[in-house]
């Protein structure tokens, strides 16, 4: 038994909140309009975003799987969210609502693959990457929609209240709703379960089909509410979004001390995940570095986060023993 | 390793599959039965289809994509992949390019110095998922980024256009038979693998190792270094598809791969997948993964030419690995209620 500190530091999201206030002091120190009100809102407008985006990974991490097909999903719907309202001129509300059963019927359809086949969720994600995606071009043969009404293109521009914009509500929802998944709802202790020990999960009673099959669906409606979200902070259905969901999907779950094997997740932790790379993300342009070292920071956080997480693994493993 | 045990005395003696069975049920045979129905099916009904010039790009494609495919297969057989097989590719040809217009190195020491960064870039992957015991998903994920980001970081992202202009003629060279040179480097890499996993042992502690770790390890193999070496010859294989693409280009270009090189991704896992590799490791496809390679580029070119739309050819592509994962669960399925396998 660890003193309280170093107990504290076993808890997921301390030691991603630590990084971020340090990487916020600092950078704020060489450049002040780090904390200017607009900085704050583009920021947290990313990170609202990019937290969605995570969420969406960090559920099918849960049950032990990966789901590459997330961004596909996610620009299917931001297309399709977009052409309604263009195409068919639906009020927005009811184009949102297509939204959201297009990412969920997607991600169920994923699910119900891999769970009734038996078959890698790597190799089925993938194919669904390209069949969504192929879709997606399909559609729009690669050109946008530019018909957005105006309610949406403030609710991805406009602040709600001092520097937080509108997009932090769905955030906020999408986060809490999570949280409750995971430590109060039955369908969220069986994702955990199966995610820890599959066969344990099955001897228990839990249908694995089914659990399996609501994971993938819930992965698909978080990537849809993030599509649609960045249709209104781009203002336009654009084709290639969701292309550049993958790393950061996963980066921001890894760095909030999820288990990538599964069973153990962590959402407040995946906040600050999402947290320090937007962070990062817009030092490096406010410090104006070419864009392209993101990709490579990107990719060391990764490496770094899951140094951090086997270290740690190695010492909870020596306590107990 | 599959087929050599089965033709064990115990399974002649209680009434084993035949090798003319075993032939017919194989995924090679069906794979060939595919892509000659395939070929015949687009050639009655396209008269361009069997022209020369179609002949030669679909012939020219299929030698590219087998090299990617031969480049998964290779990792593949640890029970891992590698997702940065398009980052290294692309980083491979780049390194081409500097070394060929910046260095002024001729072809001969050019080729094979990028066929060694390739396998570099490689091991470093297999040393950290190795060393660090995380799932090479992950590691190869976190490299993919890093490889591409500096790579495009060091290129500022311009492509190397005053290459010899042997590259280009290479590319377009045809043989006798009209046939791509790139298909011939494909085939006499497949060869060369075959022997390779058959007769070496390096090759043979791979597919060991990759069946099963423990048992390998107990019986002396040190797994760790043997995948280390399926990584680096990953990346080398990698190396050799990027220099194809080259070549095809006549000039080394950044965005060859699409973002990331995630554009491979595809072609990497469809034709191994296709051609009967085991995703658990252990069993490696050579002729299979030619075969896939082979099937996926008939049918690509046949719709292509059908003028269907060049955007619906990616969903058709993701179906089509769809279906063939399907249809191979199917096909284990009634094997073993015949008690075949």
């Amino acid at each position: 038994m660890g003193n309280r500190f170093t107990r504290a530091f076993d808890n997921d999201w301390i030691g991603p909140a630590l990084v971020s206030l340090i990487a916020v002091v600092v950078i704020s120190i060489f450049q002040p309009s780090f904390l200017s009100s607009f900085n704050i809102l583009v920021l947290l407008s990313a990170i609202a975003v990019n937290m969605l985006i995570a969420l969406g990974q960090l559920v099918i991490i849960a049950v032990g799987q990966m789901n590459l097909a997330l961004g596909s999903i996610g620009g299917l719907v931001a297309i399709s969210f977009a052409a309604m309202m263009e195409l068919w001129h639906l009020p927005a509300p009811v184009a949102v609502l297509g939204g959201l059963a297009i990412g969920v019927a997607a991600g169920a359809a994923s699910g119900f693959v891999i769970a009734r086949t038996g078959i890698s969720a790597f190799i089925i994600t993938l194919a669904g990457l390209q069949i969504f995606k192929g879709i997606n071009l399909g559609i729009t043969e690669a050109q946008p929609f530019y018909g957005i009404p105006q309610v949406v293109k403030d609710f991805g521009n406009l602040a709600m209240a001092g520097p937080i914009p509108w997009l932090v509500l769905p955030m906020v929802l999408a986060a809490l709703g999570m949280w409750a998944l995971f430590n109060r709802l039955r369908i969220g202790r069986f994702i955990l379960a199966i995610g820890g020990n599959r066969n344990a999960a099955e001897l228990s009673g839990i249908d694995l089909n089914a659990t399996v099959i609501w994971a993938h669906a819930l992965s698909g409606l978080l990537a849809a509410i993030a599509g649609m979200m960045l249709v209104a902070r781009l203002q336009i259905g654009h084709p290639a979004i969701g292309e550049d969901w993958l790393i950061s999907s996963f980066a921001a779950p890894v760095i909030g001390g999820a288990v990538l094997s599964g069973g153990h997740v962590s959402v407040a932790g995946t906040f600050f995940g999402v947290v320090i790379i937007a962070i990062i993300t817009q030092a490096l342009v406010l410090f104006a570095i070419d864009p392209f070292v993101v990709q490579i920071v990107l990719g060391g956080l990764i490496l770094w986060a899951v140094g951090i997480n086997r270290l740690r693994e190695v010492r909870v493993a020596r306590a107990r023993a | 390793m599959m087929a050599a045990a089965a033709e064990t005395p115990e399974a002649a003696a209680t009434g084993g599959p035949t090798s003319i069975q075993k032939l017919l049920f194989s995924n090679e045979f069906g794979l060939v039965v595919l892509v000659l129905l395939a070929f015949l099916v687009f050639g009655g009904m396209l008269p361009g289809y069997t022209s020369p010039f179609s002949l030669f790009a679909m012939g020219r494609q299929i030698g590219i994509d087998t090299m990617i495919g031969l480049a998964m297969m290779a990792v593949i057989v640890t029970g891992g992949l590698d997702l940065s097989v398009g980052a290294i590719g692309v980083s491979s040809a780049m390194a081409f390019g500097w070394l060929v217009e910046h260095q002024g190195l001729p072809l001969a020491l050019a080729i094979p110095g990028a066929l060694v960064f390739g396998g570099l870039l490689g091991a470093i992957n297999g040393y950290a998922v190795v060393r660090s015991g995380v799932h090479s998903f992950i590691i190869t994920l976190a490299s993919m980024s890093i490889f591409f980001g500096v790579m495009i970081f060091l290129t500022k992202a311009e492509a190397f256009r005053g290459l010899p202009p042997e590259v280009a003629a290479f590319g377009r060279l045809r043989l006798a038979t009209g046939t791509s040179v790139l298909l011939a480097v494909s085939l006499a890499t497949c060869i060369a693998l075959s022997v390779f996993y058959r007769f070496t042992i390096l090759g043979r502690r791979m597919l060991a190792a990759g069946a099963n770790a423990r048992a390998a390890e107990v019986s002396g193999v040190r797994t760790g270094r043997v995948f280390v070496a399926c990584h680096a010859l990953t990346g080398a294989l990698a190396a050799a598809a990027g220099l194809m693409l080259t070549a095809r280009t006549g000039a080394a270009v950044p965005s060859m791969a699409g973002q990331l090189g995630q554009d491979w991704l595809l072609p990497a896992f469809l034709a191994p997948v296709l051609g009967g590799t085991l995703l658990s490791g252990g069993r490696v496809a050579v002729v299979g993964t030619l075969l896939g390679a082979a099937f996926v580029n008939v049918i690509t070119s046949g719709l292509l030419q059908l003028r269907i739309g060049e955007f619906w050819i990616q969903a058709c592509l993701g179906l089509m690995l769809l279906a063939a994962v399907l249809a191979d669960r199917g096909r284990h399925l009634i094997l073993r209620r015949r008690g075949l396998i």
